[in-house]
Parts: C-alpha cells; structure tokens; sequence
C-alpha cells in the first residue's frame, strides 16, 4: 500500500458495482481513474465476484472500503473479520483501506448498520487505540469516514469534526471525508456544512465521497439511491478550494442507472473540482 | 468503557425488541423528535435484512408473498440476530429455524425450499477450482490401479434431500412463470447443486449415484463403492456402473483430483 506521509491524489474514481462489471470490462473507460470496492462483498472463497475483481484490478488502481469492522464497539475486536481483510489487501494490493466511524454491534451481535458513537472524549479514546491496533495488525494506516447520523446522544461534548479530528490524530490515521454525509448530518442536526470543513486537519484528509440521499422532509436520509443534489456539489466546490487536489470517488448502492449516467456525475466532481487544484 | 458499553447495548435492544430506554439518551428537536430520530435505524435494521434475505431467498418470497416474508424474516432475526460482519451469511440458520420454530402445515416444504435455495448461495461463491479431472484422463489410469483409486471433489458442490418439487417451483420463480402446484413424493430425492464455471448447475440423483458420490466423497475408494452398489447392481455390472458414475462426474467437472493414496 501507499506509503504513511505522502498524500497521494488518484484522480475521480467509481465504486465498483456488480451490475457494471461487464461493461467495465468490456469497455475499460478512460475517464474512471480508479474504484473503491466494498471489502465484505468479496471477503468470500470464489465465484463471479472473485472474478470480475480480479480482472478489473488489472486495468484499475482500487481501494478497499469496508462497513463492517466495527471500530466503536465495545466488544473485542474481531481478529477473525481482520485476517480475512488482510488475505483480500494481499490479493488486491489496494493503494489504501478504509472503515467508518462507527459501531455495527455489540455483544456479538451485528446490526448491519453504521451507528454513531457519543461525542465524548472516552469515546475518543477508545476508538483511537482500536483504530491504532488495527492499523498494527495490518500493517500500515487506514482511513476513517465520517458518518450520515440521525441522532445525537445528550451526552456528547464536541462537535462531530472535533470528535473526527481528535480521533485522527490520536490514532495517527487518514480521512474519508464524505461530502455528502456532512451536508446530511448537518441538516438533521442543524449546524453549519463549512464549519465542519474548517474544523477538520487538511493533511489527514485522503479521500472524498459523493453521493445522493432521500429527503423525508424532516430528515435526509443517506441512501446512495438518487443522483447527487446542487446543495452537494457547491459543498464539494468548497471542499476542493479548502483542501486540494484528494480523490474524489461516487458511490450508488441503489435504483443503479447505467455506467455511463455515474460517468457523467463523475466528469460533474472533475470539472468543479479541477479549477480549485491549479490555483 | 462500561458507562459506553451500556448505551451501546440500549441502543442495539432498541433496534432488535423495540426496548424504549435508549430515548431518554437520544436529543430530540422541534422537526424531529427522538423517537423519530430513532425509527429511522429501527426501521432500516429491519429492511436491510430482509431485503438481503429476499435475495437470497427469492423463491420462499415469492411464494409466501411479501408480507408473510417480511413476517417470517422478523421472527427469524429475533431466533438468530446476524452474529458475522457480512450480511452474506445472515440466511444461514433460516431452514433450522423453519424446522423447530414454524407452525404451519407448510413448515416441511418451506423448510425444503429455504435448504435447496441455500444450497444454491453456496456453490455461487465456493472456491473456484482451477484444475479439473479431464475425461481423457480416465483411460491413462494404470488398470491395477483402480480398486484402490480415490477421489478429490470441488468446493463448490451442494446436495439436498428433498421430498418436495422444490427445484421446479424455484425455477418457475426464478423464470417469473406460473407455480405449478406442490407435490410431495413418498420418499426424498437428492438433488446435488454444483458450480461449472459461474453458473450453478442442479440434477437428481438415483439412489445408487447418490450413495456412490456421498462414499466418494467422504473418501471412499472405487473398490468400496463397487462393494456397496452390489446393493443395487448386479455383480458383473457393478464396476461398469461404478465407472459411468465418474464419467459422469468428471463430464460434470465435479472433481479436481483422482489419486489413488
């Protein structure tokens, strides 16, 4: 993987999907840079996803994203779970892995979902020496992402991108900063989009998500099922004026459209990202 | 730690019971109240899953209706909650739990139908095998060597046993075609699920072939199951039905070794 302290720029990528595979292959376009895949859909043995992985790798430059690692949790870390991301990094040799800044269960159970954690400072403490013995055994730093939340805890006493950022730095890791999620949590939970921006290290910050949501009036919801909305691509404009030239990648989960529909998003990202990274 | 770990788990009780006590933690806003706020996880735990598990196990939905699914889905969640980081696996226990906690007349055929569809899942992503035993092989095997010979099969191979017409009804599912009506045979019939390639295959067997590949399979040399069959298959015959099964088997590409240690 990519080496700790050089910030490297992959250009505007994709997340890989199984209903594009073919014409990825068949087609192999130019104007993809690189794809992000979903570590656990091929945390398997074989078969059609192995495959096609394994082919689009060779044309591709790829990093790995996963939802299920936990790192919140209070229960042990699951060293079963790690092994098996690490035969998946040996095989893909991913320029870098990344999870999200979260809990998906507790007492050995999993709930599928990214739950928030309380903005306190044992929670920065705790997910900080997770983060940090992950990245032990792995053997090199991972990214983290910041969530799409619904709620807040009564309890917190930070803002999330301090709650973010002190996490960062503790655990001496990157960010994934989802453009998308700051304009939804920022939304249900009323503050300001810039004022997360500004509040979070520019030198940490390796990777942007895009992607669409649904608005059920009272909350945004982060669906990754609709196409990106203007209010998220100005919030992308300021984030490439505030933090330079990062990899930007879209992700679509659901009602997927052809590829060449997220193409067209993802040359969108290109031309309102670039003018801010040449001045 | 504690003081986090109990939020944690009146936040995942909520999710799983409903348990209410995790709203006292939660802040609530003029647009959108705690338990609002709330709902929104409650009510995505519940159709992340069942979506999953509607791919799954698209037959059992198709023929229960999607209501009954989604019903059948929620008290199954509440028998097993998903214990693995990939929602891959979530399905596992769905035809043990149709056998001890269904109540219903249909229990044994959805049971059956849940089993063959998992079995499907299966094969999808077994290991892949890359080198096949190859037909032409067959006759370079020294003749004195077969009673002895023995057989490595790939992972990607799955078999049920099953009294009902389940793989026709799912492939009228998965054809979008009429049901026919269910039948159940007064004896069970094994069907055996493999992978050529990427596409999942299916067959069923005859008693005979069926018992053969189990030996097989478990390690039992040609001279054994030429032994067993004698059950079925008359002496003079028996190593000639014995060897049409391997045929058979390899034409299938169902084994990566013959060897005979």
């Amino acid at each position: 993987m990519t080496p700790a302290q050089s910030k490297p720029f992959l250009g505007f990528g994709l997340g890989l999907r199984a209903e594009h595979y073919q014409d990825v292959l068949e087609r192999k376009p130019k104007n993809i840079d690189w794809f992000e895949i979903l570590s656990e859909n091929y945390m398997i043995d074989g078969g059609k996803p192995l495959y096609f992985l394994d082919a689009i790798r060779a044309d591709y430059p790829m990093v790995m994203h996963g939802v299920s690692m936990s790192l919140g949790s209070t229960d042990e870390l699951d060293f079963n779970y790690l092994e098996q991301l690490k035969a998946l990094i040996d095989r893909i040799e991913p320029c870098w892995f990344s999870d999200h800044l979260c809990w998906t269960g507790v007492d050995h159970k999993n709930m599928h979902d990214l739950l928030p954690l309380p903005y306190t400072e044992e929670a920065v403490i705790h997910v900080a020496d997770r983060i940090s013995r992950v990245q032990d055994f792995i053997g090199s730093q991972m990214l983290i992402e910041n969530l799409s939340s619904y709620i807040t805890y009564c309890e917190d006493v930070m803002p999330e991108w301090e709650f973010l950022s002190a996490v960062a730095e503790r655990a001496d890791c990157y960010l994934l900063l989802d453009v998308n999620n700051i304009y939804v949590s920022s939304f249900n939970h009323h503050y300001d989009p810039i004022d997360y921006l500004k509040g979070v290290p520019v030198d940490r910050v390796w990777q942007h998500h895009l992607a669409g949501h649904t608005n059920d009036g009272n909350l945004i919801i982060d669906t990754h099922d609709h196409d990106i909305i203007d209010p998220v691509w100005q919030l992308y404009a300021e984030t490439a004026r505030r933090f330079g030239p990062v990899s930007t990648m879209i992700e679509r989960d659901g009602n997927i459209p052809e590829l060449d529909a997220v193409l067209a998003e993802l040359d969108q990202a290109r031309r309102i990202a670039e003018p801010f990274y040449r001045s | 730690m504690s003081h986090l770990r109990d939020l944690q788990l009146r936040f995942q009780d909520y999710l799983v019971d409903g348990s209410e006590a995790i709203e006292a933690d939660i802040v609530s806003t003029d647009n959108a109240l705690a338990e609002h706020r709330l709902g929104t996880y409650y009510n995505a735990y519940r159709i992340r899953l069942i979506d999953a598990l509607a791919t799954d196990f698209s037959a059992l939905q198709q023929y229960l209706g999607r209501e009954a699914f989604e019903n059948l889905i929620l008290d199954y969640l509440h028998h097993y909650p998903s214990t693995r980081p990939s929602v891959r696996w979530v399905g596992r226990h769905l035809s043990d739990y149709l056998q001890q906690h269904y109540d219903s007349e249909d229990a044994e055929f959805l049971r059956e139908l849940a089993q063959y569809e998992w079995a499907q899942a299966s094969v999808f992503d077994a290991a892949a095998s890359d080198q096949l035993v190859q037909l032409e092989y067959m006759a370079q095997v020294p003749v004195e060597t077969w009673p002895e010979l023995r057989f490595t099969f790939k992972p990607a191979i799955e078999w049920v046993d099953l009294y009902w017409n389940v793989p026709q009804i799912e492939q009228t599912c998965d054809r979008d075609e009429a049901m026919p009506d269910k039948q159940r045979a007064e004896f069970p019939q094994r069907w055996l699920l493999w992978r050529r390639e990427f596409k999942t295959h299916w067959r069923s067997l005859e008693v005979h072939e069926a018992w053969a590949l189990e030996q097989a399979f478990n390690g039992a040399n040609f001279a054994d199951i030429c032994e067993g069959l004698l059950e079925w298959v008359d002496a003079e015959q028996v190593a000639l039905t014995a060897a049409g099964f391997l045929k058979q088997w390899i034409s299938d590409q169902l084994l990566t070794r013959l060897h005979d240690s």
